[in-house]
């Protein structure tokens, strides 16, 4: 093959802009990922991923659109290239076998389209089976196991307010909700109306007991976090002490 | 008859889920009770009564030993009555605030409680000072009690040479479980202080009452009582099934040994 055209050159040059912008495209979503602190809004995020997929869709095309011309090109070094200096850079350029790491992603890629053409009965073997749609049969095991599990998660909380105790006690201005309305942290108001109702009890408190396999005797669960733990002034000395003698402390 | 126990403090928020958890494991629904419990403080050593003169040295040597024999120690000891919800009176919404003011017996449109001090029974509660280094973990006690006559008991009290020194009520609740008696209590003070230096004959109304502990914590007393205190068989099974309670409630409340010195009854 002779020398390239002026049309093809231009070809290689296009190519060459485009996969430029793909990079320069990630490059900004990885900065942008490990170096703003709070991660940037999803807005943000979303649009980077439609420029770089729309980035990943020219590059394709333009591949594709060349496939002829250069699945027919061939590199070599010119004879005015310094091949004993730079032997390292000439191996990178001329290197046609892929990088193993991209390898792997390529094979990936290649196993995830092969799959959904080939629909969500198909069993192979691959290691990413998390990324897999889950078959009939998996799916109705989740749904027997999700109540359930669920239903124990929730039956380990006191339900009420709008936050956790763990967000309460890490502070609640620090939780992201996500939320544009604010949330109001009403849960201790309506503890100490309780109080001082002095009722003994609207409110059923929950108390765990449960039977530990193996063990005669019955363990109670007893919540340790409360809400407003008001300790004794007075030790319990003192007030036997009181008791016995009327004297004050 | 000895009497073991253990105690804890239970902090206020605590105490609706302890009465839950009680329930539970008693199988039975709180008693509630109210106790007045009346202080009296030995004046005389027993023994001493009646003997004057006699001063002879022979004799003397002979009432050392006799009064060291009758323990010649001066006690405090309690003397309670049980009352209910109604003996307490009731304050009329209007003069609510001459109530507070405590001078109940005074005041002859406090609304009069059903409350007769006359026929208030009894019972004297003699807890001696709790036996020093046992080797089991419970405090244990010599205790005695006995019933008294209904009404007015300082004088009887007075002539078995004690006298009455304060007055308080205890309210709580009770449970049973097996021989173990559990008992959740506070202390309530009258309104008023210590004015007198007689027993009530009129209660105030009970939201007048103020708490000992003001944060309103609570007491938690589980108790066996040993007929035989002598029988070690027998001493070492009560202590043995209250170190079983212990464990149940281990991950609610710490049931421990109380300061002996704290419940020392002597009179000094």
């Amino acid at each position: 093959m002779s020398n390239l055209t002026q049309e093809q050159i231009k070809v290689l040059e296009q190519s060459r802009q485009r996969l430029v912008q793909l990079t320069r495209s990630l490059g900004s979503l990885i900065a942008s990922l490990n170096q703003s602190d709070p991660l940037p809004p999803w807005t943000s995020l979303q649009s980077q991923a439609s420029i770089i997929s729309n980035n990943l869709i020219s590059v394709s095309d333009q591949l594709s659109d060349q496939r002829d011309l250069l699945s027919n090109l061939v590199a070599y070094p010119g004879p005015e290239y310094p091949g004993r200096t730079q032997a390292n850079t000439l191996e990178q350029l001329l290197r046609t076998k892929l990088d193993p790491r991209v390898e792997d992603w390529v094979a990936r890629g290649r196993a995830a389209g092969t799959e959904s053409t080939a629909g969500p009965s198909n069993f192979s073997s691959d290691s990413d089976a998390a990324h897999k749609p889950l078959s009939d049969a998996q799916l109705a095991e989740l749904w027997e196991w999700a109540p359930l599990e669920a239903n124990q998660e929730a039956r380990r909380r006191n339900w009420g307010g709008n936050f956790t105790l763990e967000e309460r006690e890490a502070g609640i201005e620090n939780v992201v909700t996500g939320l544009r309305r604010q949330l109001q942290d009403d849960d201790g108001e309506e503890e100490s109306e309780d109080e001082d109702g002095d009722g003994d009890g609207e409110e059923m408190d929950v108390v765990g007991v449960h039977r530990k396999p193996g063990a005669a005797e019955f363990e109670f669960n007893i919540a340790t976090h409360h809400p407003h733990p008001v300790q004794p002034f007075v030790p319990l000395d003192l007030i036997l002490r009181y008791m016995t003698t009327g004297r004050m402390p | 008859m000895h009497e073991q126990s253990l105690f804890a403090s239970v902090p206020v928020h605590q105490h609706h889920e302890l009465l839950q958890q009680l329930a539970g494991l008693t199988a039975m629904q709180p008693r509630h009770c109210l106790e007045r419990r009346l202080i009296f403080k030995a004046y005389r050593k027993p023994g001493m009564a009646g003997r004057t003169g006699a001063s002879q040295d022979l004799q003397q040597a002979d009432l050392q030993r006799l009064n060291k024999m009758l323990n010649g120690n001066m006690y405090y000891t309690q003397v309670v009555g049980p009352v209910s919800e109604s003996d307490f009176g009731s304050t009329a919404p209007v003069d609510g605030d001459t109530q507070m003011a405590g001078t109940d017996d005074s005041k002859p449109n406090v609304s009069s409680s059903s409350y007769d001090y006359e026929r208030q029974p009894w019972k004297l509660e003699f807890r001696d000072i709790p036996e020093a280094g046992t080797r089991s973990a419970v405090t244990s006690r010599l205790m005695s009690s006995a019933t008294l006559p209904r009404g007015d008991i300082v004088q009887a009290m007075n002539a078995w040479g004690y006298n009455f020194t304060t007055e308080y009520v205890v309210e709580g609740d009770m449970f049973i479980h097996n021989d173990i008696a559990i008992f959740l209590h506070r202390v309530l003070h009258y309104p008023g202080g210590d004015g007198s230096n007689l027993p009530r004959r009129q209660l105030p109304p009970l939201k007048d009452m103020t708490l000992f502990e003001k944060s309103g914590s609570y007491v938690l007393q589980a108790y066996i009582i040993v007929q035989d205190g002598s029988n070690q068989e027998t001493m070492k099974t009560a202590s043995q099934h209250l170190f079983g309670l212990r464990e149940q409630l281990k991950s609610a409340v710490v049931l421990e040994q109380a300061d002996r010195l704290s419940l020392d009854t002597r009179a000094k």
